[in-house]
Formats: structure tokens, C-alpha cells, sequence
């Protein structure tokens, strides 16, 4: 959904990134320069829990008086909901924040048109398979910490299941069903592993592979790798294809200005 | 005035070095700013622009790629490490994209220093920012006021690679104890102000509250032995 453009506007895209590996935070940037060449706010940054600039920094970072922050994650939870309202001291949908207006928009990973974007890296990545013969498993982390991180997952899988593939199943690195059981819980000879991450980080790029039994042992970060991997891996009397995060996928951007787009819809906001 | 503002009214009085970054003003209409290594500065000067072997760019935002790694492959987390690797050069069409290249190497920190000349910085002390952690590195907030001392003049400073200027304390009542990381002034190149200006840390990072934790588990396992 296309957006007028906020020339007075700064948008801060809101990511977790990573103080052992790069490649975390690659998509953010990403996004951002797609964003930025639209032209459609005066300015847009990328801010951090765990790089730089930090959540706690972003006030600072623009002279703008009206900033939406779209968190570039991938569900509803520990993050969104805990710690960036927190770090940016905000207090509902929209806070004033020593004379800042921050607008605080949903996750990319809830919106509606992430389903399309899974759809399209399951084809991308195994184009000749007949979906009949084959489960789609969309692998996410899981967490004690915060019950609502696996809802979009659970959500995405349900309508992905009316979309002609054998069986859709949610599973996650640290919580039941794991993606380590694969083998057991997809009973088709086709297996598409999509996993529900932003970034090719540790874990989709070092820890998944691991778990799916694709790499013995954790790999070096994907951009210091010379040698990517090659689908289909067959295992387990299976083809099993892997892809690489659904948040490297550019058309993100996309998503983020969706959210803006609903955020104002939903809050009559517009500036 | 706003940030561009200050950023042209620094650059009038002279300013041309924020941490290893080094603002060489051309007169050029075109490309009024050039960007690069400090240490690169003569032989980007030596070449009028156009030295041998250097990656050439005039997109800001290379910023992020050229200051991922350090020359020795080592990924800089924290931008204010000392490691930041030459041989390129930003070629930048205007204030505004040299004001985004700055950003990019050194995230946040133009406007932290803007916000300090402005009365608006809000600094963080330590014990505040470790006690509303949460998640794995709440344990980080048992860490004693001895170890935290410690810990500054282990981690921070430019002798470990960290050339911000601690603003913070460990708490309302207890300022850092002195070491060279407590009194660093943020200027690694030792130029005066406004020639240079600070990077300037206004709470403790990520990699700070991290080792907190690991020092916190040390200090508690420590505890624990001795009284087995």
C-alpha cells in the first residue's frame, strides 16, 4: 500500500543486531537504503539493542518532531513490546518524548503481507517441487520470555496452509515442535525450510543448518563464507531445501511502509 | 540551530577530525568534502583525490561497510573502536551526506555532541542502566561497585580500543574511579577542540553490560566457593 510521502518525517526502522556477527544487521540497512531512495521521509535510521546507534541514542539522532519507529522484527513480543517501548520511553501507539512525537508501529513479521513474501521465498528456493508432495515448515526461535513471539508464526502458518502445499508447519529452535524433529514431523518426500528470522544471522545461517543436520557443526557468519549451500540436501529419505531468512527478502520494505500505512489508518495520524 | 547547522558552523571554525575520520574541505563545487582515514590524509591529499588502490565512493552510507571490519578481519561492534581501517575515500556532494557519513562511522555521536552543546544530553549512570536490563543480562546488575571499577579499566578506553569519552558514573553518588579510561577525553588524534570534537559515551554499552554480567557470575561463583 503506498504511503504519501512525510517530508518533515523521520522513520527509525528498529532492529535487534548483534555484537558477534554483521550479517544480523545487514537487512536493516537494507531496507533502510530501500526506503531512503523512495524519498518518502526526511530522514531514516536504523537503531539497535545491540549495536549502534542504541534504542537509547535514537532521540538524539534527528532534529525531525515527528518520528514513526517500525520495529524490524519478526513477531509480537519480548522485544516489541518490552524492551524498544522501554529504551524509547514510549507509553502507547504515539508519545510525546521531550517534545518528539514518536509513532509506534506493529512488527513487519504480523503484517498481512508477509504471508505473500514466504510464499514467494518457498517457490524461489524450490521452484520444481509439486506442493502436493511437499511440507512447508516456517522455523522460528520460540521463547519463554514472552508468550506472543510465536503468534505470527502460528498465524502465517494457518493461512499458508490453504495454499496447496501437503502440509504448513510451525516449528522452533527452543520450543516444541523443534525444527530439530523435522525429519519425524514432515512425512512428505519434499521438505521447504523457510526460516521466520530478519537477518542471516547466527541463527538461521549457523545454528538451523545445525539443527536440521545440513552442517555438523556451527559455521562461519554467511557473509565469510565462500561456499553457500546447495539445495536440495538430501536427507532422511527426503529433499530437504533451505532458505535463507525471510527478512533478507527486499520487498520488507515494503512491509514497513505497510505498517505506517495501517498505523495511520488505525490512529487517524498523518503528517 | 539544527544539527546541519552546527555541523557548518564546525566546519567554518576549522573542524576536521571526529574520531580516526578525517574532513578534507576542496573547494570543489561538486564534491565539496572529501572523507577518509585519518592516517590516509597525505596521500589523499598527495594525489589530489584520486590515490592509487583506494576504494573510491561518494554514497554515505559505504559508511556501514567500511566500518564493519577492522583491516584485521576483526568485526567492530562498537563503532568508537580505534580499529577503524583506511584506504577508501567518500567523495561527498554536500554537508548533508558528509553529516550521513559521519553517522555511519560514528552512529550518533555528531548528535550527541550536538545535544551536549545544546544542555539536552541526558547522561545514564551505570547502575541505572544495568538495574532496567532484563531478560539474560539482568544478572549484570549484581555486579559489585568494585568490580564495575574494575571493569571500566579493563574495557573502556583507548588503550582497549575505545576512544569515547566516559560522561556516566556508577551511580548519582559515585564517579569513576581514575585510570586512563576515566579521564579519556574522547579526541584520539589530541587535537583541540573545535579542530576535533569528542566521541562521546553518555551510557555504558552493550559489550559493557555483557562483561558486567560475566564479571557479576565471576564475582558470585567466587562467593560461592569461598563460603563451600
Amino acid at each position: 500500500m503506498p504511503i504519501e510521502p512525510k517530508p518533515n518525517t523521520a522513520l527509525f526502522i528498529a532492529g535487534h543486531g548483534s555484537t558477534e556477527n554483521p550479517d544480523s544487521s545487514t537487512p536493516y540497512f537494507e531496507h533502510a537504503d530501500e526506503i531512503r531512495r523512495r524519498g518518502l521521509f526526511a530522514e531514516v535510521h536504523c537503531i539497535f539493542w545491540k549495536e549502534e546507534p542504541s534504542f537509547r541514542e535514537a532521540w538524539y539522532l534527528t532534529d525531525c518532531e515527528e518520528i514513526y519507529v517500525v520495529p524490524d522484527f519478526i513477531s509480537e513480543g519480548y522485544f516489541t513490546q518490552d524492551v524498544i517501548p522501554r529504551e524509547l520511553e514510549l507509553t502507547g501507539p504515539t508519545t510525546v518524548v521531550r517534545g518528539k512525537t514518536f509513532h509506534y508501529c506493529s512488527p513487519v513479521g504480523i503484517h498481512p503481507s508477509m504471508t505473500q513474501l514466504l510464499l514467494r521465498r518457498a517457490k524461489e528456493v524450490a521452484p520444481d517441487v509439486d506442493p502436493a508432495q511437499t511440507t512447508l515448515i516456517i522455523v522460528g526461535h520460540g521463547t519463554n520470555l514472552n508468550a506472543n513471539s510465536t503468534k505470527a508464526i502460528k498465524d502465517q502458518c494457518e493461512i499458508l496452509r490453504q495454499t496447496g502445499y501437503a502440509a504448513v508447519l510451525d516449528t522452533y529452535m527452543e520450543e516444541q515442535p523443534f525444527i530439530a524433529d523435522w525429519a519425524e514431523l514432515a512425512t512428505t518426500p519434499n521438505v521447504v525450510v523457510v526460516p521466520f528470522f530478519i537477518a542471516d544471522g547466527l541463527h538461521s545461517y549457523q545454528d538451523i543448518p545445525v539443527l536440521l543436520g545440513i552442517e555438523s557443526e556451527v559455521g562461519a557468519a554467511a557473509s565469510q563464507r565462500e561456499v553457500f549451500r546447495h539445495n536440495p540436501h538430501e536427507l532422511h529419505g527426503k529433499k530437504l531445501y533451505y532458505s535463507s531468512a525471510i527478512g533478507t527478502e527486499r520487498l520488507i520494505a515494503d512491509v514497513i511502509l505497510d505498517q505506517i500505512h495501517d498505523f495511520d489508518q488505525q490512529h487517524h495520524s498523518h503528517s | 540551530m539544527t544539527q546541519l547547522d552546527w555541523l557548518q558552523h564546525l566546519l567554518a571554525q576549522g573542524f576536521h577530525r571526529i574520531g580516526q575520520l578525517e574532513i578534507l574541505p576542496t573547494g570543489r563545487a561538486e564534491e565539496p568534502y572529501w572523507l577518509c582515514h585519518e592516517t590516509d590524509r597525505d596521500a589523499v591529499l598527495a594525489a589530489q583525490g584520486e590515490p592509487e588502490g583506494f576504494q573510491l565512493t561518494s554514497d554515505p552510507f559505504q559508511a556501514r561497510d567500511i566500518s564493519t571490519y577492522s583491516a584485521d578481519h576483526e568485526y567492530r561492534f562498537t563503532k568508537g573502536q580505534t580499529n577503524l581501517r583506511g584506504g577508501w575515500l567518500m567523495k561527498l556532494k554536500n554537508p548533508t551526506d558528509l553529516l550521513a557519513a559521519i553517522d555511519g562511522f560514528y552512529p550518533a555521536c555528531f548528535s550527541l555532541w550536538v545535544a551536549q552543546q545544546r544542555g539536552t544530553l541526558d547522561v545514564q549512570n551505570l547502575r541505572d542502566k544495568l538495574n532496567r536490563q532484563t531478560g539474560m543480562y539482568r544478572f549484570a546488575r549484581s555486579i559489585s561497585d568494585e568490580g564495575a571499577q574494575q571493569l571500566v579499566q579493563e574495557v573502556c578506553g583507548p588503550a582497549h580500543q575505545c576512544a569515547k569519552k566516559i560522561l556516566w558514573k556508577l551511580d548519582e553518588n559515585t564517579p569513576l574511579a581514575d585510570s586512563e579510561a576515566s579521564r579519556f577525553n574522547g579526541v584520539s588524534s589530541g587535537l583541540p577542540e573545535p579542530l576535533a570534537i569528542p566521541l562521546l559515551c553518555r551510557e555504558a554499552c552493550n559489550h559493557f553490560v555483557a562483561e558486567c554480567r560475566k564479571a557479576s557470575k565471576r564475582e558470585f561463583e567466587a562467593k560461592a566457593q569461598a563460603q563451600a
